[in-house]
């Protein structure tokens, strides 16, 4: 696991109180939503706003390309990886 | 005049989680914490419990036990303040120009407790949330006894929680987070009426949270609650 990948979990699970689960219990290809880890739309928002936070990226709320990068841990990664190498 | 029948009640408070509990306190009350102990909550789903305050956990905690045998049931979520440290928290973040919360900004509404309860329990019943300045104990369950009319059951549920300190001048609060929960039938329980009737505007001792808890332990037959404009309430228990 990649440190990109640990600090994604943790911020995760500080920002969306997920006081009972340990980074490590997420695993990077599982999907965050619905089936795998279990968050909703709200979670969604929250985590839109924590990597707006964390790393400066703004995402449109509603577009299909946002739902991609929110598929899973893995695909943050790369979001936050291509987003950084951008600049 | 209105009756309604009181089928069962369940209150929570710090340390006080029985209905013997608060008969004892009553008898021989002691300072209460100002927070409430973490609940399990078990009936809930983690995933859920997460999104419950200290105000969401205390209700939750005083009506889940109510609601074991029930399936669907509409319910009156009656809070004079409402989630008030949350409000205030959300304020400070704006005025600190912080981006606010979305899990958090959902939770501030009013009827924040009645929907996650509604979620929990998958209970799509109807929901009603009210507060009130004056009066919010005889008002909650006038709005319950009334939709007793086309229902046979309702729950009526009562909570707060202490006001966080900078409010505190401007407004009276309980010094403890507290719920009372109702569950009020057409044809079960013990018979209760609710009446209005003139007053005078007089300042009772003791709070009407702990009126009403001598009320429902009964320790006493009846409870006042005195209102403005010379009109009061008056819940009696028939003999």
């Amino acid at each position: 696991m990649s440190n990109l990948h640990q600090e994604i979990k943790q911020m995760i699970i500080d920002a969306l109180d997920l006081e009972d689960i340990e980074a490590a219990e997420i695993h990077d290809d599982e999907p965050l939503f619905v089936d795998g880890l279990g968050l909703d739309s709200i979670d969604a928002l929250e985590i839109g706003l924590a990597l707006q936070k964390h790393y400066g990226i703004k995402l449109k709320s509603d577009s299909e390309e946002t739902r991609q990068h929110f598929a899973s841990v893995n695909a943050l990664a790369a979001l936050i990886q291509s987003q950084s190498n951008n600049k | 005049m209105l009756s309604f029948k009181l089928q069962a009640w369940n209150a929570q408070a710090p340390g006080l989680e029985s209905i013997s509990d608060w008969g004892h306190w009553l008898e021989q009350p002691f300072p209460l914490s100002h927070e409430l102990p973490k609940l399990s909550l078990k009936q809930i789903p983690p995933m859920l419990r997460r999104r419950f305050t200290e105000l969401g956990r205390c209700a939750a905690g005083a009506a889940l036990p109510l609601l074991e045998d029930v399936t669907a049931i509409p319910g009156v979520f009656a809070s004079r303040h409402g989630d008030t440290p949350l409000t205030l928290s959300l304020l400070e973040g704006i005025a600190d120009g912080e981006p606010m919360s979305p899990t958090g900004f959902s939770l501030a509404v009013h009827n924040a407790v009645s929907g996650l309860l509604s979620i929990a329990r998958k209970d799509v019943s109807e929901v009603t949330a009210i507060a009130a300045f004056d009066n919010l104990i005889p008002h909650a369950l006038l709005e319950a006894a009334t939709q007793l009319q086309s229902r046979d059951k309702v729950l009526c549920l009562i909570y707060d929680v202490p006001l966080p300190e900078l409010y505190q001048a401007y407004s009276p609060s309980e010094p403890f987070p507290f719920a009372l929960a109702m569950l009020l039938s057409r044809d079960e329980g013990v018979d209760i009426s609710i009446q209005q009737h003139p007053s005078e505007d007089t300042q009772s001792l003791s709070s009407d949270v702990l009126r009403m808890m001598r009320f429902m332990c009964g320790l006493d037959r009846q409870v006042h609650f005195a209102g403005k404009a010379h009109m009061g309430w008056t819940l009696c228990r028939e003999a």
